[in-house]
Order: C-alpha cells, then sequence, then structure tokens
C-alpha cells in the first residue's frame, strides 16, 4: 500500500468514528468555574472597574507617594551624605574618600541646577496623565458595561 | 435570558466539540476535561467577542488545540517530538468508556466495536504520532501547519503521521 493510498485509508477510517461525547461533569465544573471567576473579590479585577472611592482612593495614594519622594528625596541624599562624612572621619580615611566626596558634589549640584527646577513640573505632568488615563479608562469602562447591560 | 444562562447554552452547545478535539489530542479524558473547563472559561472572560461571535466554533476549535499543545508541551516529561518512546500495548479503558457510539443501540454492533478498537488504536499511539495524526485528519490542518504548531520539521511531521498510520493499520488489520 503506497502512502497516498495509506492516507486514504486512515481518513476514511478517522472520519467514521464517532465525536467523543462531553462527560455530564463538564458543565457543572465549567459554571462552578465560572461562577468563582465572575464572583471574585474587586480588589483583584481590572483598575478600570474598582468602586469609585477606591479608584480615587489609589490615585491618591499614587500622588502622595510620588510627592513624597521628590519631597523627601533631597533630605535622603543630604543624610546620606552626612553619612558618608561621619564613616570617613571614623575610618580616618579622609584622603582615601576624596573621590567618593567630589562624585556626592557632583551629584548634589547636578540635582540643584537641573533636576530640582524640573521636579515640581515633572510631578504635576504625572499626576495630571495618571489622572486623564484615569477619567479615561473609567468612562470607557462605563460605556462597556452600559453596552452589556443593554445587551 | 441572563449572561450566565446564555453562556450556559453556549457551553452546552459546544461542550462536545471542545472536549472531543481535546480527548483526541490529549489522550486522556481528566485531562481533556481540565483543558475543556480553561478554554471556555477563557470565552467567558472575553464574553463580547466570543459568545455571540458567529466564529465562536472556530475561536474555540484553535483555543482548545493551543490549550492541549501547551498541556503537552509544557506539563508531559514524556513529550518528546524526537524520541521514540513506547507506550503500554493495553490501554487503560477509561477513555474508550467514554465514547458514546451511535451504534451502540443500532444493529451492526460489529461496526460499533471495530469503531471503538480504531479509537482505542488512535488512544494508544504515542503523543508524537497520535497528536500530529490527529491535527491531519481531524483539525484539518496540513502538515506544514502542523510542523509550524508543533515545532517540528516537517520531515519529522510526515514522518510520524506515516507512523501513526502504519501502527493504526497494523493494530486493526481486519480494517485494511
Amino acid at each position: 500500500m503506497n502512502e497516498q493510498d495509506l492516507e486514504r485509508l486512515a481518513q476514511r477510517e478517522l472520519q467514521r468514528l464517532p465525536a467523543p461525547r462531553a462527560p455530564h461533569s463538564l458543565l457543572p465544573r465549567v459554571m462552578a468555574a465560572v461562577e468563582a471567576w465572575a464572583a471574585r473579590p474587586w480588589y483583584t479585577r481590572a483598575w478600570f472597574t474598582w468602586p469609585v472611592g477606591w479608584q480615587a482612593a489609589s490615585v491618591a495614594a499614587v500622588a502622595l507617594l510620588v510627592t513624597g519622594a521628590v519631597l523627601v528625596g533631597p533630605h535622603v541624599q543630604a543624610a546620606a551624605s552626612s553619612m558618608l562624612a561621619a564613616v570617613q572621619l571614623f575610618a580616618g580615611g579622609v584622603s582615601d574618600a576624596a573621590p567618593v566626596e567630589t562624585t556626592a558634589n557632583g551629584a548634589r549640584i547636578l540635582w540643584r541646577t537641573l533636576l530640582e527646577p524640573l521636579a515640581t513640573y515633572a510631578l504635576v505632568v504625572i499626576v495630571l496623565m495618571f489622572l486623564a488615563c484615569a477619567v479615561f479608562g473609567t468612562a470607557l469602562n462605563h460605556v462597556v458595561i452600559e453596552r452589556a447591560e443593554q445587551r | 435570558m441572563t449572561d450566565v444562562q446564555q453562556f450556559e447554552a453556549f457551553v452546552r452547545r459546544y461542550q462536545d466539540m471542545v472536549y472531543g478535539t481535546a480527548v483526541r489530542l490529549l489522550g486522556s479524558p481528566a485531562e481533556a476535561e481540565d483543558a475543556a473547563q480553561t478554554v471556555f472559561l477563557k470565552a467567558f472572560q472575553r464574553y463580547d467577542e466570543v459568545v455571540t461571535s458567529p466564529a465562536a466554533a472556530g475561536w474555540l476549535k484553535t483555543t482548545t488545540r493551543n490549550e492541549c499543545l501547551n498541556h503537552l508541551s509544557r506539563y508531559r516529561a514524556r513529550w518528546q517530538f524526537f524520541s521514540e518512546l513506547t507506550r503500554p500495548e493495553q490501554p487503560d479503558g477509561d477513555y474508550a468508556d467514554s465514547l458514546v457510539s451511535p451504534f451502540s443501540h443500532a444493529r451492526d454492533l460489529e461496526q460499533a466495536e471495530l469503531r471503538d478498537d480504531l479509537e482505542r488504536a488512535l488512544r494508544g499511539l504515542p503523543d508524537h504520532q497520535r497528536v500530529p495524526l490527529v491535527l491531519f485528519h481531524f483539525e484539518e490542518l496540513t502538515y506544514q501547519e502542523i510542523a509550524d504548531a508543533l515545532g517540528a520539521s516537517l520531515g519529522k511531521v510526515k514522518t510520524d503521521i506515516h507512523r501513526g498510520r502504519e501502527a493504526l493499520k497494523r493494530l486493526l488489520p481486519e480494517r485494511a
């Protein structure tokens, strides 16, 4: 029997096989899984589907976090510099630590001249963009939900 | 009709197709049931796109096939396309038991038995022969599409399918 005959034979015989039937347990399993998925807590769902209050709270928390990082950043840097100086003093390695101090001073100057003046604007832009995304997402979500309800 | 009721009707309509595809690809009723559940859950998660779409059957077929191939490559250590693993001569009967033959209540019991034998023979093939064979004869994929789906060479796929057909023919000599 050549390859084509064998293919035809296999095709004919396999196509005659009855389609396997799903077991009776499949439908209840699927529906239970679907119900469990539909009933999952709100915080495990997409952010756009969160309650409005929690959406607002999460936006506020992120804004607070960013603001805090910007405000606290220079203080952290100053504290780090002080600690570095103390370590240098304690170790008595003033001459060895000179390059480190130069780098720290350079970083401080860079921060004050370039980054610090822009930080406020950057923060405002980030917060505005975040809010715009949130508003757009919420609007989109409402449209989707309304469409689903109308169906 | 609520979404859940509509979805239940959707599952009833397509469960045999999804399960049938999965059980032939996986060769295991338990794994096929898991795969079918995963596929239907994915369908529910994309309710608007899938459930009310006229292309739902095609989407379910493709998703089931991908789910089964992922399952085989991810979870089965024995899934080795380039090896010739042997399978037990007598497969366990639970898969064949799950089959409902249209002949079971018909006059021609011999035909029904032969078909059960063929289904058992198909079930008894090693994964690397059964999967491309099922993709070719039931899913109607071309050799090239099967090679792409399995990440195997075209020659390898043709060889495996040929060996699968030969094995079926050997196992059921009276049908050849």
